[in-house]
This record gives structure tokens, C-alpha cells and sequence, in this order.
């Protein structure tokens, strides 16, 4: 329906266009008077009047469609002080399901006149809808049409349109990052009321899994004991740590032979060759972490009588330091070829060698550089979600030993959330307090190595 | 410091320098052999997916059997049993075995033959009544030992068919009856619980869905918000803290957007779970950033002369960027959109979270329709136990990766192409 | 100096970057059809002041122009002006020649585009065959208009750009130091475009070389350190300078 509405209005908006413009070209043929803009512009004028505003009010309309019918269908239910909020959703959703021919299961009969009810008040406000677009449509256009008549600087119109557009654009990626912090905080601060947020911080068990039962009652699990996010922690530290050992020793090593020994013509081919290893797709390392490294490790553990779990840290933790090599060594190139050429030269002139200058004069140099780039490198190890879902395990061990399983955060939001969840419980909020705390984490992490590589770039600049 | 001395501390440091330098090479060497163990290791496992493993069974059709006649309509051969044929097929390659073995012999083929041969018949009406030899999809089992992925000479109990089955299997082989053919079901049938049957067509076409309500939001509303940031933008507050917004969603963990999926998009707004739909605008979101950071330098580079040129002719900043400036930008945005877009085509967190995990069998035909995409599909089957699917996930990645590696050429020849080097 | 039409006054211009003023009290007449050229050390303002008189100082977020500008008696500094008006009347060719990146065609028919020129491609065509031929680079290029303005010679480049602002038929055409990229013989091409161009257009030309402003202009300004020192015939300048200041610079003791 919004479909058809938005192809009509779009459709609409074109003729006013082509409209606009054959009118004024005739105008001008006429009477013989200049007008201020291009005939164009006054077709643009024209379909903007025509467009945006029917465009604003189908945008809001279909927001609040649904929550208009929800206040009206549920106000019913609301007067049972029994049925608190989340029962509510609860039955709304079920109503929405049997009027739309998608509830699965028996048809609880209470509901269904709130069904037929449903799709009555669904069919007033389409037809509403229609009614207010449309005579919204002609208002703005007889407006719009008796203003071009008038000689009206169309250009400057036109343009203010343009630009207020192109901000809204650029706003969106504020309302991103508030939408996230919101829908994250909101949900938060729901587990939060349940769990103690020291418990959460300081707790050394993790088994999301036990608060179900009590929401059962059918044992009283003490839900601020399962909920103690130190094993994860630790677990996506330690990952996390065990890929920065494979990545920065080689992509220190790549970035420097790269930007101070290579040969333009080996740079060329070697260069994108490891970038390739950033553009393969996490879920491909997920799946050889898990099929071939994991298997590997356990069998060379075998040989020598250690006991290695096909799913460990280690397996995960050495694939994820692969992915991350380019993003060590091409930042570590950039920096070191932003070092000035003097300071090399200096330094040659004393009859230091290669190694020498690089070790005593460039990398002292571009170390804040070379921080930076394994700061934002931890960053993405810390976000990096899918080799550790299929290679990490799900185990919450607080252990030390790079053999066992071991789990991340990233690891427990994905099989908290994965199929379907419920909302309003602890376990899946216990996601997004998960999800927040990684949120601001990887920020924190990314507003420092953004500063300190930004300084170093403004120095040598 | 005499002579010896110093010719001994020389040699240590050219020893120093060698041992540098081979650090770098070797770190190079060692980067790049990972990256050929991983695709030597995807191709090697994955390419035996591309093929499928037939048996040229002869097949009495039988009308009575069968229960339709020559006048039957299409719709009543399509509602008619073929099981019964293909049994007695199935059965006379070694007639008077017992029952218990009777079930193996069934077991060989795939459990979509039934369907297969009525495809057959619809396209050979003139078969009624006579036999002829169908090819036919033989079990996953039977086809992962035609491949030799999975030894046969393991003991009976430890494997997933039997000795009497691999003895059939050896007979038709010795009578040529075994063929192998390129595998076209794999790109067009949607998922199965049957590795043998199943294939990426719909993950595919939720991809390519994906991708696309990915395109038409990210592209404009990108391109436009880099325009204003570059061009429009006064220096103030607001536009700092729409700077800093960009710059940091550019590097917030893929999974995050997800959360946002979840919490607003399905949660708040209603959307429909599982659809490219949703998928598609979650993903367009975490692209945005990864879109307007090049275009922006794209048009950073364009030389302010060119805006000088056009604006003492009297055009207004909005046609100078629009006419001169945004086309000379166009190829470095472009590369940029696509390199954008490849990094959404692989990503998998986000859309794990908003559903896009379900078992799905049909291949959607809408952005409406819940559906799968290619590497949450790689993820699906790399956690089901059969070992056909090992294969099938290998392949899996070997087109996702197929799709990436054009993707990225076709940018990187955009940028070397059209791009110009102002200096 | 008596008896001709003042084209464009300036009244008290001063003009700031930030907090740094860079015109002081600028009152200055430039006549009709007539070339005036505008001479001084580097940094002296002269650039400044012309990017004034068609407000491309509006470009730049940090300046600021007081004052006021007058062309025919109207005046064209202020916020609620549109400076698109202003800059249709008034052209202008920069120091380094800078045609967009399409065809020459395009590059000439751009202009009267946006402006609404040309009714049909019939008017099109021609308004590009004349701006070509008044900036006497018809003959060299009519046989290739669909190739890129910047496969040009450096010279035929500043003439494309010369063209490009003739197209939308300018009463005013200024050039800012337009020789200074160019060969001696491009720019001998260019001397005598300006001298042609005279005929139907008022000049202002800002450049450093004494010989040209000499050669090309019948009014000179001197300018030194954001002021004008000395606004006379050019001849009166260069033979006889009333400001002991411009005498030195133009007999080369400083600048």
C-alpha cells in the first residue's frame, strides 16, 4: 500500500515537473518577459511542492500508524491492572498475527473481534491517509502554482530545499549513533533494574541460560548470580591478545620491509595481496578456524599428549590475528613514509645502516603512529565477531590456557539473540548491556588512536 | 678502538641488517601463505560441490502403478505417487535381497528422486508404459565416496553407509551407470536438510535483495551527506559533531548495528524479521560511513579552481558542485560505494541478530520475504553435522568470494581508469 | 579622464581576512570600455580587489568586504544582492587557466546554459561559435569542439577561458595576472585578444609585469601594502608618476 502510494506521489511530482517547466517556457513565449530562474527550476519548484510535503506526511503517518491502533485496540485491556506493559505487547502482537493470517498455533477466540477490530481501524486510517495526502497534494500545488505565476526566484527555492536535504543526510549519521546508544541504554537499563550492575561487572559466573528458570518458578535460581560478565571479558581480552601476538610482529615487520626495502614493483603486487586478507569475509575465517585450524591444533596436541579442545582460543585467536595483519601493515607503511625524508638522511649520513636507521631514528618517530594503528587494530579484534562464534566455543572459562574453549562477548550476544528471543526478560537484555559495554569500549578505544594518529599526521604535516 | 675490533663490530651490524631484513621478508612470505593455505584450502574442499553424482536407473513407468493414464493433466501426474516405480526400480539392481537390505538399496538415491523422475515424465509423456533409464541424484552418503571426500575403507559401524550399498555402488560403477554433471540445482535450489539437494539460490537472491535496498539507501543519502560535509558545510558546532559521528560509526563493530536492528527496527518499527529488507537497511546504515569518508576525499581532490571557474560565470554553489564538481568526483565515489558495498555483502554478525538465520526453503522472491544470504549460509551449514555440507559451505565461499573479487576489481579499475591525478 | 562613463566606482572598500585588514579605503573609478590595469608588488591587495568587484570574495569563509561597490550606480555590495546576477555581468579569468574537464563546446556553452541564453540549440551553437571567434580561437579548435578543453596548450587554454566568460556577454571582464602561466608568444596573443575585447568590453587586469600594463591598459593603479598609492592614465604612471613610491617600483628599485 505505501508502496503504491510512494510510486503514485513520485509519479505525480514528475509530471509537475515537465508541467512547471512547459508552463513558464509558454509564459516566457507569451508575454516575452524574463523570468528569474531557468523554466526548470520552476519545475522543480513545483514537484517539490507537489512531493515533499505528502512525502513528510506519509513518513510520520506510517510511524504512528501502528501506535494509533495499538492505544485504540489495547485501551480495553488496559483497564485489567493484572496485564502489565510487556503482557500488552504480548497481545497486540497476537492480535496483529491473527489479522494479518500469520498466527501459527490455536487461535486464542478472545481476540478474535480485537483482530476484526484491527483490520476496520486499519482500513479507516489507509483511507485517511489517502484523504489527507492527496488534499495535502492539492493545497501545496495550488499554492505552488499561483507563486511560479508570480515571478518567484524558483533557484533560490529549489536550492534551500537542496541543502536542507543533503543536511538531513548528513544528520543521519548523528541519529545512527543516537538510535544505537538509545536502543542499547533502553534495553540496558531494564537488565540493569534486575541485575546489579556490579554483579555484572565483577561476577565470575556466566550461565544466561539458568535465568529462564526462574522465570519458570519452577526453582529459584538467584537471577544476580548467573549474570557476571568477567569470564567474558577476560575471554575477549585473551582472544584479542593472542591475535595481536600473530598480527603486530608481522604486520610491523610487512609494513616496514614494505614502505623502507621493498621494490616498487614487489610493493605493487605485495601490497594488495595482503590487503586481500582484510577484504575476505569474516565468516570464511570463522570457517576454517573452526573446520581446519581448530582440527590441527587438536591433533598436534595429540602427538605431543595435550589435551586441546577443538574449539579453543588459541585456533580463534591465531585466525583473527591473520585477518587483522593488513590493518597493522598498511598503517604502519602510511606512517612510516609520513616520517620526513631528512630524518633519514641524517641518520645515513652518520653511516647507520638500514636496520639501524629504522630501529634508532624512524620507528622512535612514527611510534605514536604505530600505537595508533594497533589501538584501532585491538579495536576491530575486540568487535570481531564471527571467528569466535564458530571457533571460540561457548564455554564461560576463566582460564589462562590457550587450549580450552573459551568465550567473548561478541560470542554470547550472538547466541543469546540468535533465533528467536523473547524481549523482557533478563537473558536478551543481558545482550544489549553486553552490547553497550562494547559499544563504548571499541569508542574509547577508537577516540584515542583516531587523536594520537591524527597528531602524528598534523607533525610531520 | 683498533682495527680488528671495529671490523668485528661491523660484521655484527651487517649481521643485524640481514637479520632485519629477514624478519620483513619473512613476516611478507608468512602473510601471504596464510592467505594461500585459506584459499587453497576453500577451493580444494569446495570445488567437488560444483559436480553432482547420478545413477542412470531403468525405470518401468508403469500407469497403473503410477495411478494416471495418457489423458492425465499435468496438475494430476504433478498430485500422482512415482514412489512405487522408483522402488521397484531401485530394487531390481539386486533382486531377492531381504527386507533389511531393501531399505539400503532405497536409501541410495536422494529422497528428491521421487520428484525428479516426475520432472522426467512430464517432459517424456511418451514413456507411459515402457521403461527407460533415467539419470537420477544419488544420496549424499554415495556421492561424497563418488567425490572421495570420505574414505571407504573405514570400518562399516563408523560410517554412514553400508557395505552392501558400496557394493551396488561398485556394481553400476563397473557398468558405467555412475555419471557425474555439473551441479546447476546447487546455484538454484534453496536450502535443504539434504546436502545433496540443497543449494545457495535463495541465499543468493537474499543476497542480491540485500544488496540492493542496501544500494538504493546508502548510495544517495552517502553521496549527498559527503556532498554537504565537503561542500555545504559551515564550520560550527554541528558540523563537527556530524564529522565525529561519521568518522567513529566507521569503525563501531558490525555487530552493534545489529543490536540497532533488533532494538528499532524490528522491535520498535515492526519491520518483518529475516527480510532483506531489514537487512538490507541495517546494513546501509553500517555502510553509510564507509561510503562518505571516500567521497569525501573523491571530492577534496577535485581542484578549487574548477569551482572558481563556475561560480565567476554566475552559476550558484549549488550548480557549480552539481555541474563541475560531483562528475569529476564520480569515479573515486563510485570505487568507493562499491568497496562499501563488498564489505556488506560479506558481513555476517548483524544480520544473525535480525533473523536472517532461519531455515529457509524457498527462494524469496521480494525484499519482503524472509530469506538467507551467502555468507549466514556458509554459517548455517558449517554447523550441520553432515559431511556433505563441508563441501557445500567450501562453494558457498567460493562464489561469495567469486562475487567480492569482481566487485573490488571492478573498483580498483574505476579508480585507475577514470580517476585523475590533479596535481 | 574627463567625458567618459565611470563603469564601476568604489567607495571606502576595505576588506578583512579574519582580523588581518587587506584594503584600506579603496576609491577607485574604472571607466567604460577602456582596459585598466592594476599594478603593485605581490601581496599588495591588487588580486583581492578585483575578486571584489565580482564578490568572489564570498568564497572564501573568512573575508570580509566592506564598502561600497557601484557598477553603472548600483550597488552590488550586500548581503541581500545575488552575487549569480553580479557574477553574470561581471567575468572574470583566472591566473592559471582553468577549463572544466569537458569538451570545449561544453566548456564555452555552459555558461548560457544555466543562464538561459540560448532558446535552441540554433542559438547555442552560434553563442559558442562567437565567444570562440571574439577570443580568436575559432580558427584552431572548430574542427575538434567535442575534445576535452584541457588536451589545449596552455595558451589556446586561457583563450578557451577568455571565451567561456565572453559567452554570457559580461559588460565587465576582469583578469587576474591571466599571462602569468603563458610563453612570451601566447601571451602576445592574449595583449592583443585584450586589445580587440576593448572595443565591447571594460577591462581590469591585474599583472605583474610593468611592460604589459604599459602595452595593454589606458589607466594604471598602484597599489602597496592593501592601498592605492596612485590611480592615473597609464601613460601619466609610467612617464611621470605623481607618488615618489610608484616611481620607485616601476623603475624597479623594490617590488
Amino acid at each position: 500500500m505505501n508502496i503504491v502510494l510512494l510510486s503514485l506521489i513520485v509519479i505525480f511530482s514528475l509530471s509537475c515537473y515537465f508541467f512547471g517547466k512547459s508552463k513558464i517556457l509558454k509564459q516566457t513565449k507569451i508575454s516575452k518577459k524574463k523570468f528569474h530562474s531557468l523554466p526548470e527550476y520552476y519545475g522543480y519548484y513545483l514537484a517539490a511542492w507537489c512531493g515533499l510535503p505528502a512525502l513528510i506526511i506519509l513518513f510520520f503517518w506510517s510511524l504512528s500508524e501502528l501506535y494509533i491502533v495499538k492505544i485504540l485496540i489495547l485501551s480495553d485491556f488496559r483497564t485489567d491492572p493484572a496485564i502489565d506493559n510487556n503482557k500488552l505487547n504480548l497481545i497486540f502482537s497476537q492480535i496483529k498475527a491473527i489479522a494479518e493470517n500469520k498466527f501459527t498455533g490455536n487461535i486464542p477466540q478472545n481476540l478474535i473481534p480485537y483482530a476484526e477490530r484491527f483490520l476496520s481501524l486499519n482500513k479507516i486510517l489507509e483511507l485517511s491517509k489517502l484523504a489527507i495526502i492527496f488534499s495535502a497534494i492539492i493545497f501545496s500545488l495550488s499554492f505552488a502554482y499561483s507563486q511560479i505565476l508570480k515571478n518567484i526566484k524558483a533557484r533560490e527555492s529549489v536550492e534551500k530545499v537542496i541543502r536542507v536535504v543533503m543536511f538531513l543526510c548528513a544528520a543521519i549519521a548523528v541519529f545512527t549513533t543516537l538510535g544505537i546508544v538509545l536502543s542499547l541504554l533502553f534495553e540496558s537499563i531494564k537488565f540493569f533494574t534486575a541485575v546489579s550492575i556490579f554483579d555484572f561487572i565483577t561476577g565470575t559466573n556466566w550461565a544466561p541460560g539458568r535465568a529462564f528458570v526462574r522465570d519458570a518458578s519452577v526453582q529459584t535460581t538467584d537471577v544476580e548470580n548467573v549474570f557476571g560478565a568477567v569470564p567474558l571479558f577476560w575471554g575477549t581480552f585473551f582472544i584479542a591478545m593472542i591475535a595481536m601476538c600473530v598480527a603486530v610482529p608481522i604486520g610491523l615487520f610487512s609494513g616496514i620491509y614494505m614502505a623502507e626495502y621493498a621494490s616498487s614493483k614487489i610493493r605493487k603486487i605485495a601490497k594488495p595481496l595482503i590487503e586481500v586478507l582484510a577484504g575476505i569475509p569474516t565468516v570464511v575465517y570463522g570457517f576454517f578456524a573452526a573446520l581446519t585450524v581448530g582440527p590441527f591444533f587438536r591433533t598436534i596436541g595429540e602427538g605431543v599428549g595435550l589435551n586441546v579442545s577443538s574449539e579453543s582460543a588459541l585456533a580463534a585467536g591465531m585466525v583473527m590475528g591473520v585477518m587483522i595483519i593488513p590493518y597493522v601493515s598498511s598503517l604502519t607503511d602510511d606512517v612510516i613514509n609520513a616520517v620526513p625524508r631528512s630524518l633519514r638522511e641524517g641518520s645515513y649520513a652518520m653511516g647507520a645502516t638500514k636496520s639501524e636507521t629504522i630501529k634508532k631514528v624512524i620507528l622512535p618517530a612514527a611510534l605514536p603512529g604505530v600505537v595508533g594503528a594497533v589501538l584501532l587494530a585491538i579495536s576491530r579484534a575486540v568487535g570481531e565477531t564471527m571467528i569466535v562464534v564458530m571457533a571460540a566455543g561457548l564455554g564461560a572459562n576463566l582460564t589462562i590456557n590457550p587450549l580450552e574453549a573459551s568465550t567473548t562477548i561478541t560470542t554470547q550476544i550472538v547466541t543469546i539473540l540468535i533465533g528467536d528471543q523473547s524481549f523482557n526478560n533478563p537473558k536478551t537484555q543481558a545482550a544489549f548491556a553486553l552490547g553497550i559495554t562494547l559499544f563504548f569500549f571499541t569508542l574509547v578505544i577508537n577516540v584515542i588512536a583516531l587523536n594520537i594518529v591524527k597528531k602524528f599526521r598534523e607533525k610531520y604535516e | 678502538m683498533n682495527n680488528k675490533a671495529k671490523e668485528i663490530l661491523l660484521k655484527k651490524r651487517y649481521r643485524a641488517e640481514k637479520r632485519f631484513r629477514f624478519f620483513g621478508i619473512s613476516s611478507i612470505i608468512l602473510a601471504l601463505s596464510f592467505l594461500c593455505i585459506l584459499l587453497v584450502n576453500i577451493f580444494t574442499n569446495g570445488l567437488s560441490a560444483f559436480s553432482r553424482t547420478e545413477i542412470l536407473l531403468k525405470v518401468n513407468f508403469n500407469e497403473k502403478k503410477i495411478g494416471i493414464n495418457i489423458n492425465s493433466t499435468d496438475k494430476e501426474i504433478k498430485q500422482a505417487n512415482f514412489d512405487e516405480i522408483l522402488q521397484e526400480a531401485l530394487l531390481n539392481l539386486a533382486p531377492n535381497v531381504p527386507e533389511l537390505k531393501q531399505a539400503e538399496l532405497i536409501d541410495l538415491v536422494s529422497i528428491d528422486a521421487t520428484i525428479e523422475l516426475k520432472k522426467f515424465y512430464l517432459k517424456n509423456k511418451d514413456v507411459l508404459n515402457k521403461t527407460s533409464e533415467v539419470a537420477l541424484t544419488l544420496s549424499d552418503d554415495i556421492d561424497q565416496v563418488h567425490k572421495g571426500n570420505f574414505p571407504r575403507d573405514i570400518p562399516e559401524d563408523r560410517r554412514r553407509f553400508s557395505d552392501f550399498q558400496l557394493k551396488i555402488y561398485d556394481e553400476q560403477i563397473a557398468q558405467k551407470k555412475i555419471i557425474s554433471e555439473f551441479n546447476w540445482p546447487f546455484l538454484f535450489n534453496a536450502d535443504s536438510r539434504e546436502p545433496e539437494i540443497a543449494g545457495v539460490g535463495a541465499s543468493l537472491m537474499g543476497s542480491f535483495f540485500t544488496l540492493i535496498v542496501c544500494l538504493l539507501l546508502s548510495f544517495p543519502l552517502g553521496i549527498l551527506a559527503a556532498i554537504y560535509l565537503e561542500e555545504f558545510a559551515p564550520k560550527n558546532k554541528i558540523t563537527e559533531i556530524i564529522e565525529v559521528n561519521v568518522n567513529n560509526l566507521a569503525a563501531v563493530p558490525s555487530i552493534v548495528f545489529g543490536l540497532l536492528g533488533l532494538g528499532v527496527f524490528l522491535n520498535y518499527f515492526y519491520l518483518p524479521r529475516s527480510t532483506p529488507l531489514v537487512g538490507g537497511l541495517v546494513l546501509a546504515l553500517m555502510t553509510l560511513p564507509r561510503i562518505i569518508i571516500p567521497c569525501r576525499a573523491a571530492l577534496k581532490a577535485v581542484p578549487p579552481s574548477i569551482r572558481e571557474g563556475a561560480l565567476a560565470l554566475g552559476a550558484s554553489k549549488v550548480q557549480t558542485v552539481m555541474h563541475n564538481v560531483v562528475p569529476l568526483a564520480m569515479p573515486g565515489t563510485l570505487s568507493g560505494t562499491i568497496i562499501g558495498l563488498s564489505q556488506a555483502l560479506g558481513e555476517t554478525a548483524p544480520l544473525l541478530l535480525i533473523g536472517m538465520v532461519a531455515f529457509i526453503n524457498v527462494v524469496p522472491s521480494t525484499p519482503f520475504d524472509p530469506s538467507a544470504v551467502l555468507p549466514v549460509q556458509v554459517y548455517l551449514w558449517s554447523e550441520s553435522a553432515e559431511r556433505g555440507f563441508v563441501e557445500k559451505t567450501s562453494a558457498t565461499i567460493i562464489i561469495l568470494i567469486f562475487f567480492l573479487a569482481f566487485m573490488n576489481s571492478f573498483a580498483i579499475y574505476l579508480r585507475n581508469k577514470f580517476e585523475k591525478r590533479w596535481s | 579622464m574627463v567625458n567618459e562613463k565611470i563603469k564601476i566606482s568604489t567607495r571606502n572598500l576595505n576588506v578583512y581576512y579574519g582580523i588581518k585588514q587587506a584594503l584600506f579605503d579603496i576609491n577607485l573609478d574604472l571607466f567604460e570600455k577602456k582596459v585598466t590595469a592594476l599594478i603593485g608588488p605581490s601581496g599588495c591587495g591588487k588580486s583581492t580587489f578585483i575578486r571584489c568587484l565580482n564578490r568572489m570574495n564570498d568564497v572564501i569563509d573568512i573575508c570580509k568586504v566592506e564598502g561600497s561597490i557601484k557598477v553603472d550606480g548600483e550597488e552590488i555590495n550586500g548581503k541581500e544582492i545575488d552575487v549569480n546576477v553580479v557574477r553574470e555581468r561581471i567575468g572574470m579569468v583566472f591566473q592559471k587557466p582553468n577549463p572544466f574537464p569537458k569538451s570545449i563546446y561544453d566548456n564555452i556553452a555552459y555558461g548560457p546554459r544555466i543562464h538561459g541564453l540560448a532558446n535552441n540549440q540554433d542559438d547555442l551553437d552560434r553563442i559558442v561559435e562567437n565567444s570562440l571567434k571574439k577570443a580568436a580561437l575559432w580558427e584552431e579548435v572548430k574542427d575538434r569542439l567535442n575534445q576535452p578543453g584541457t588536451g589545449l596548450s596552455g595558451g589556446q587554454q586561457q583563450r578557451l577561458c577568455i571565451a567561456r566568460a565572453i559567452s554570457i556577454n559580461p559588460e565587465v571582464i576582469l583578469m587576474d595576472e591571466p599571462c602569468s602561466a603563458l610563453d612570451p608568444i601566447a601571451t602576445a596573443k592574449i595583449e592583443e585578444l585584450i586589445d580587440e575585447l576593448k572595443k565591447s568590453y571594460t577591462i581590469v587586469i591585474v599583472t605583474h609585469s610593468m611592460s604589459q600594463a604599459a602595452r595593454v591598459s589606458q589607466n594604471t593603479g598602484f597599489f602597496h601594502l592593501g592601498k592605492l598609492l596612485e590611480f592615473n592614465l597609464t601613460e601619466k604612471i609610467f612617464k611621470n608618476p605623481d607618488n615618489k613610491m610608484t616611481q620607485d617600483y616601476i623603475t624597479g628599485r623594490f617590488g
